[in-house]
């Protein structure tokens, strides 16, 4: 049978009952949408938090607590959320000394409800050092950031993030009032630019950043450090730089044996590495989430293609007794079900393309977040792709059913 | 042409099994026109299939053309009954959703005639049988006898050796069947073998030969003399 005839056949085929072949077409075109739209949310959403990542400054040098045992790229024990109090201002201190380090800053954190008035929010608090501002490139739109003599005097002051300071003020002038943070006053004396969404998904614009010594001492009571993060000397190599960090700490612990760090050093690429195996992941899995529907279309495909085989069983027959080989018969059922799924296919593509779109409007039109629009060709080939393979697999055993009916009993079949 | 020799069937899905067929033998002569008849279940339809290859004997040897049909695939007898074979039922298995143009095509999409000479050998089929006017009209919207001439235009479409008629007059009223034999007739004039399987005896005699069946044998074979015909119909 020719080519030409058997897409014309499967297309008349198709026609006959063109409700049917929609509803058939709705399985796939829903599995194959939900496909295209999860795989671009999944690849904007690994293009926002790399970005912000890699925009979170430059030769960033990230020193976190404990040690991650099994790989670079797995997350070290104080990122699981166990508390490891071994960095303190004699590692920071060390650090500043190195040539190959420009600046540091310390970090503490803890969350608290700042109030001024009757407003009242929750806010992450940030405690640090100047060069902070610097090494994040947290520009400032009022006021100024506070000294490292304000932190050695333990001042109370306050640096709000951007939608803290509106929330808090709403148009009022914020620098110069006072706000409450755990029955402590602060006086506000800057306001940070907008930033919106950092890494690890923190809204950088909801959060209180003070200095490092009233945080640590007066609000959480501790004398160590959450993480340092520091800023590599662009005059070196930052895997040099990094090796170096690791010999100083190493020293400060008193460790000779690597095996037995207590501490993680992750340059920007590192973790962005780490983001990028997390991120990829997760957009694995929101896809085959999504392939579970494109199964169950797949099984709809088949289902009908076999009350098909039923319905024209006399056709078959016929077929076959003027000519038609086994051969035949499988290709005409196999086109008819490859077509069905790849027109489908296209129309999930088409929907899925217009959602992925909607909601990017959506997220930039209506929220601070930084959402890139990412329709990845590769997804879209994929699921043109994975739409014929469901055809061709779903529509065999229905094909193969309909080639081995005899032509005797077919013609006979009422 | 075509030659049976000792050919039985057996259906072994009972205990003890159904022979359907018994050791049955004749020739069938290039042109003749053949009425294959017998009562119901006397074996004449399972002779028919096998006549035309839709089913295989359990024994025995069936020539047709010179090809032993045991020697040939089961790719190789769907050829053949494209290109040798022409059928009519009697429920006309048309597709009724499709025009009368479609369901002429449908033997050639199966074989390897020329796309371009398609169309000239459909309508000159459809002309034949007198329904050049209806090319396009789907075919469930005609009337019986216009179904079973649509049918007979399938069966000829590919020119082949040999048209088998499955009770063609079997769903038509008299002037409709009338029609019908009238247009295997004319086919069996023009050069093709004829092979009819009825069970009506009027029918059968439109035929130049009877070969009458019972209980899975062949219980007579006669030559009919031709002049008697027409009476039935006029």
């Amino acid at each position: 049978m020719k080519l030409r005839d058997i897409f014309k056949t499967a297309v008349k085929g198709l026609f006959r009952s063109k409700t049917r072949t929609a509803l058939t077409m709705l399985g796939i075109v829903i599995g194959i949408a939900s496909v295209i739209l999860l795989m671009s949310v999944g690849q904007s959403a690994q293009d926002l938090i790399l970005n912000q990542v890699q925009g979170a400054g430059s030769n960033l040098i990230y020193i976190i607590p404990g040690a991650n045992k099994s790989s670079k790229f797995s997350a070290p024990s104080s990122g699981l959320g166990i508390i490891i109090k071994t960095l303190n201002k004699n590692d920071l201190d060390t650090l500043k000394r190195e040539a190959s380090i420009d600046k540091a800053a310390p970090e503490v954190r803890g969350q608290a409800r700042v109030v001024y008035n009757s407003n009242d929010i929750s806010v992450t608090y940030d405690g640090t050092m100047p060069d902070f501002f610097a090494i994040r490139n947290f520009t400032l739109a009022k006021g100024y950031a506070f000294t490292q003599n304000d932190v050695d005097s333990f001042n109370h002051v306050a640096v709000l993030g951007f939608g803290t300071a509106k929330t808090l003020f709403s148009n009022f002038e914020p620098i110069g009032k006072t706000v409450r943070l755990k029955n402590i006053t602060f006086t506000v004396i800057g306001v940070l630019d907008h930033k919106g969404v950092g890494a690890g998904g923190l809204d950088q614009d909801n959060m209180i950043i003070l200095p490092v010594t009233v945080a640590q001492k007066q609000m959480l009571g501790i004398d160590y450090y959450n993480d340092i993060v520091a800023q590599a000397n662009s005059a070196y190599d930052i895997n040099f730089v990094e090796s170096r960090v690791i010999s100083v700490l190493r020293q400060n612990h008193g460790i000779t044996d690597p095996n037995k760090d207590d501490f993680t050093v992750m340059t920007q690429a590192d973790v962005v590495a780490l983001l990028d195996s997390i991120t990829t992941v997760l957009k694995l899995f929101l896809t085959a989430i999504a392939s579970i529907s494109l199964v169950v279309g797949g099984i709809g495909i088949m289902n009908i293609m076999l009350v098909s085989v039923v319905e024209r069983t006399k056709e078959i027959g016929l077929r076959k007794a003027v000519g038609a080989t086994n051969k035949d018969i499988i290709q005409q059922f196999l086109v008819e079900a490859a077509l069905l799924t790849f027109v489908g296919g296209l129309v999930g593509i088409l929907v899925g393309a217009l959602f992925t779109i909607g909601l990017y409007l959506i997220l930039v039109s209506f929220t601070t977040i930084s959402w890139t629009l990412a329709l990845p060709f590769s997804a879209i080939g994929l699921a043109a792709g994975v739409s014929i393979i469901i055809g061709l697999v779903f529509g065999i055993y229905p094909a193969r059913k309909a080639a081995q009916k005899s032509p005797i009993e077919a013609l006979r079949y009422e | 042409m075509i030659s049976l020799k000792n050919i039985q069937k057996a259906y072994y899905d009972s205990d003890p099994p159904t022979i359907a067929l018994n050791n049955i033998s004749f020739e069938i002569r290039q042109g003749e026109f053949v009425a294959i008849i017998g009562p119901s279940g006397s074996g004449k339809s399972t002779l028919l299939h096998i006549l035309s290859f839709m089913d295989r004997p359990t024994s025995g040897v069936y020539t047709f053309f010179g090809k032993k049909m045991h020697d040939l695939s089961d790719a190789e007898l769907a050829y053949i009954r494209n290109k040798e074979m022409g059928f009519v039922f009697q429920s006309f298995n048309l597709l009724g959703h499709a025009s009368v143009y479609d369901n002429v095509e449908i033997p050639l999409l199966y074989s390897d005639v020329n796309i371009k000479d398609r169309k000239k050998l459909i309508e000159d089929a459809v002309k034949a049988v007198g329904l050049a006017d209806k090319i396009n009209v789907e075919a469930g919207k005609l009337s019986g006898g216009q179904k079973q001439r649509v049918a007979i235009a399938r069966a000829l479409v590919n020119d082949p050796q040999v048209i088998f008629a499955d009770e063609p007059t079997g769903n038509l009223d008299s002037q409709s069947g009338a029609q019908v034999i009238k247009i295997l007739e004319d086919l069996h004039a023009a050069g093709h073998t004829i092979i009819l399987v009825t069970h009506e005896t009027y029918t059968a005699q439109f035929a130049n030969r009877t070969i009458t069946i019972k209980d899975g044998g062949v219980e007579s074979d006669k030559e009919i003399v031709k002049n008697q015909h027409h009476k039935f119909f006029k």
